[in-house]
């Protein structure tokens, strides 16, 4: 175990009750901190759905849910390539290890992308921040960009640490240990995108 | 859990397993929608489903199954005393009773 005890005097220092690195605690805090986050986003959503008499339900199979399903699709495949990363840097196989970072990393991208796209497509019907071209309740698109906009910074935050991983994972920068917490940050991607399809997008299918 | 160092997976065929059930989920959420429900009926199910789906990635994807149960007593009472002070305990909780979605 990685211990920041440092000076020689590691052997003095009390095991972590976890038996886990130090930075990978400090990534389970921060995804713990992180989850209250989006909950307090959601919460305040839900207040705004079910507080608006003239709540929007703008989203038909095709393009939105499908699109969205697609979605789902990537980032969860995503998760499972980011899940062979970690395997094969846990079994010392550098290489594969790496080729499966850039995989995770091209999927978060193209969720990204396709997001984006959604996005662009919602801005040429009308939709704003404050502006609801179906004539309902205009804290629509606050709610859909806000949340929307929280966890697609994520992504791009992630596929960014992907992209650092997976050049030092290469070089000999980082371990296993750290691919291992990247895959934590990753797969709390994925978790949150479980909670805003089915809030954000089902919950508005027409 | 394990009560070891950290971390050893089943491997990635069992990986793949849980991902096809991840995906049959999402696919349940899809068909529950286009059911029709009421409003109310529709989020009890999507929420119940959402977190049958975090609660297999936090628990097989996030390795948590396989950390000291130590961690996990740290942090998942944690996160449920908070959300559940923020739904239920603190002001803004009690505006639900009477709002449109309890009184459809």
């Amino acid at each position: 175990m990685e211990v920041s005890a440092g000076h020689g005097h590691a052997g003095l220092m009390e095991e972590s009750p976890y038996g886990i690195p130090s930075g990978k605690l400090a990534m389970w805090c921060f995804v713990l901190s992180d989850a209250v986050t989006f909950s307090a986003v959601l919460f305040a959503y839900g207040y705004l759905r079910v507080g608006s008499p003239d709540w929007s339900t703008p989203f038909v199979f095709v393009p939105s849910i499908l699109n969205g399903l697609v979605m789902t699709f990537v980032l969860l495949t995503s998760g499972l390539t980011m899940l062979a990363a970690v395997e094969a840097a846990k079994a010392g196989r550098t290489a594969a290890g790496t080729r499966w970072l850039w995989a995770t990393c091209v999927l978060g991208a193209l969720f990204a992308a396709m997001h984006l796209m959604e996005w662009r497509h919602m801005i040429e019907e009308g939709w704003r921040l404050f502006q609801n071209p179906l004539g309902g309740a205009v804290q629509f698109g606050a709610a859909f960009f806000s949340v929307t906009g929280l966890h697609l910074l994520h992504v791009v935050g992630g596929v960014v640490a992907l992209a650092i991983m997976a050049l030092g994972l290469r070089s000999g920068k980082y371990n296993r240990i750290d691919v291992e917490i990247t895959g934590i940050y990753w797969h709390f991607v994925d978790l949150v995108w479980m909670f805003v399809f089915p809030l954000i997008y089902l919950m508005n299918a027409k | 859990m394990t009560t070891g160092e950290s971390a050893q997976g089943p491997g990635m065929k069992f990986f793949v397993a849980v991902w096809i059930g991840l995906m049959c989920i999402v696919g349940i959420e899809v068909i529950v929608t286009y059911r029709h429900l009421p409003a109310r009926q529709l989020l009890v199910w999507l929420l119940a489903l959402a977190f049958l789906e975090a609660g297999i990635a936090v628990w097989y994807f996030m390795h948590l199954k396989y950390e000291r149960a130590a961690l996990v007593w740290s942090l998942l009472p944690a996160l449920a005393f908070v959300v559940f002070m923020m739904d239920h305990i603190w002001p803004d909780a009690f505006r639900l009773m009477s709002m449109r979605l309890l009184s459809n």
